[in-house]
């Protein structure tokens, strides 16, 4: 079962065979505690300000410390991955899985502890959203400064301000301070605004499709249209049906690592499976 | 998207990897939406607003002038007191508020840090920078002082914002090595304040540097404030310019603090979003 082979390489009819992300041996270790954080923080610190005589016997003991595997978390463990480009890929896989993790090295805000990773062309994510938004600042405002941060230039947003602002369905309240916002129309926005980032491979996460159901179609409808446009895309999702509908092929991932990876029918029934016999054996008596 | 342009290629491993010039060309947007957003939010819900930034080195400068200038007769050469400590005030703020923000830059913007990748050199970079608008401010209360006083200043003017420069640099170095510290260490929130007056007392703003002994004067240039508050009021209001050791300790001490704040920010910089 632990089959690790790299996905059926599929182009998805775009006829472009170029690789877009290819994930090799991807690992990544959390040591447990409070102090290994601080230890590996405290090193980098002692590397530059002591002289080595100074620091000899520390890196010894951290040297240690990181070899005493009894702490380590393997929230990845050897993942390899390849897409190419146009590639429509699902991520399934159970809660804890390693799906956020595995998102969170591709964005780069945490770097992996083993592997490579390489990206051929800019990535923009539908991860999570409104993280840049300041409350004090109007919905253009932070519009305009949040889709700099994610990516767009101060062209691009100023482009296309009224089409982020009209899908937010919030034009009467675009000049006001988002702190009086409704919390739907602070996630619409912030939702609007990481949806028109236009970048060649995208990360996405279906739990953004957030609001009421008039809204969530709107945002499945977005994912469907940044799915079809030629774009790479991951896709990570619990909704099946989502899976089905736009993905090409689908990795499925537990414990870490990709145990089951091609045609979207036989992940489906996998994962399913899967789930299954996990709530059988501690289902019931928990619940 | 149909035209074709060469791909980027980003290759992510395990080590700290350099920014590329793709990104640093891309950070250019991004440093204006960091400022701009500071700008915009610094003054929000206030009365008076920017005011703040006359009224708070006016309010020192008189309460200076009183005690140190008129009550202690400190010496202040040939410049009228209030014009003596106000050049120096006026810079000090500046660095002062430069190094608070810089070293809060990382901190608190948390929520930025653990979700959006960016070369997070730029917070400590557009904190710095953001500083600046209140230096022109406090200029303002600068021209009306020197115009009481009827003096005139010369050519030196134009060397300002040289001195500004060391200033920027040194907050920006010592503000982005403490911003890296401060997100595994909050002591650094203690730190900050207590240093900052202890630095303020170690450079001549209430006192000309000629009061310290000679034996210590190489001591004292170590701190590049002193060139920048000497050279300030030189270039303003025509005191002494700074001698020849003071420019090369204080140009020297200032590239160190930005080599080792930018070496530490950026080896640190991998751990910010696991740590903070």
């Amino acid at each position: 079962m632990n089959s690790q082979e790299n996905a059926l390489p599929r182009d998805g009819g775009t006829g472009m065979p170029d690789v877009a992300v290819r994930v090799s041996g991807v690992s990544k270790i959390y040591s447990l505690g409070q102090q290994n954080v601080q230890r590996r923080f405290t090193d980098v610190l002692a590397g530059i300000l002591l002289p080595r005589f100074l620091r000899a016997d520390r890196d010894r003991r951290s040297a240690e410390a990181a070899l005493d595997r009894e702490n380590w978390i393997y929230a990845l463990n050897g993942i390899d991955l390849k897409i190419m480009r146009g590639e429509v890929v699902g991520i399934i896989g159970p809660n804890g899985a390693g799906k956020s993790t595995l998102l969170k090295i591709l964005t780069r805000i945490t770097p992996p502890t083993a592997g490579r990773i390489d990206i051929h062309g800019r990535v923009g994510a539908l991860l999570e959203v409104g993280s840049g938004f300041h409350p004090e600042l109007t919905g253009r405002e932070n519009v305009l400064l949040n889709g700099m941060m994610i990516g767009m230039t101060r062209a691009t947003v100023r482009e296309r301000m009224d089409e982020i602002v009209s899908f937010a369905q919030v034009e009467k309240f675009i000049d006001t301070p988002v702190k009086w916002y409704s919390s739907g129309m602070f996630m619409r926005l912030a939702f609007s605004v990481a949806a028109h980032l236009d970048a060649e491979i995208m990360l996405v996460d279906e739990v953004l499709a957030v609001g009421d159901i008039g809204f969530q179609q709107k945002c499945l409808q977005r994912i469907r249209q940044i799915a079809s446009d030629g774009r790479t895309v991951l896709f990570v999702s619990h909704n099946m049906d989502s899976i089905r509908r736009f993905c090409d092929w689908v990795a499925v991932i537990q414990d870490g690592a990709v145990t089951w990876s091609g045609d979207v029918e036989s992940c489906i029934r996998y994962y399913e499976e899967v789930c299954r016999d996990q709530y059988d054996e501690e289902g019931p008596a928990e619940l | 998207m149909g035209h074709l342009q060469k791909t980027l290629h980003t290759v992510i491993v395990p080590t700290a990897s350099r920014y590329s010039w793709d990104e640093l060309f891309q950070a250019r947007e991004l440093l204006y939406a960091f400022v701009l957003r500071s700008w915009k939010v610094r003054y929000k819900q206030t009365v008076i607003g920017a005011a703040w930034a006359i009224i708070q080195p006016v309010a020192l400068m008189v309460v200076f002038s009183v005690f140190f200038g008129l009550l202690m007769r400190v010496p202040s050469g040939d410049l009228p007191y209030p014009v003596f400590v106000y050049c120096g005030l006026l810079v000090w703020q500046f660095f002062a508020k430069a190094l608070a923000d810089t070293s809060n830059s990382v901190v608190s913007n948390s929520a930025i840090v653990t979700k959006i990748y960016f070369p997070r050199l730029l917070l400590p970079v557009s904190a710095a920078v953001a500083a600046l608008p209140e230096l022109l401010f406090s200029f303002v209360a600068l021209a009306g002082l020197m115009l009481y006083y009827q003096i005139v200043p010369g050519w030196e003017m134009l060397l300002v914002p040289l001195f500004v420069a060391v200033a920027l640099v040194v907050a920006f170095g010592v503000g982005a090595m403490l911003g890296a510290v401060y997100v595994l260490y909050r002591d650094i929130a203690q730190l900050l304040p207590f240093l900052t007056q202890l630095w303020m007392f170690m450079t001549p703003i209430i006192y000309p540097a000629s009061l310290v002994p000679e034996a210590f004067r190489w001591l004292y240039q170590l701190n590049p404030m002193v060139l920048v508050v000497e050279g300030a009021r030189w270039a303003f209001a025509g005191s002494p310019p700074p001698n020849q050791t003071t420019v090369i300790l204080g140009l020297a001490m200032s590239v160190v603090f930005l080599y080792i704040g930018i070496r530490i920010f950026q080896n640190l910089e991998p751990y910010f979003s696991e740590t903070i």
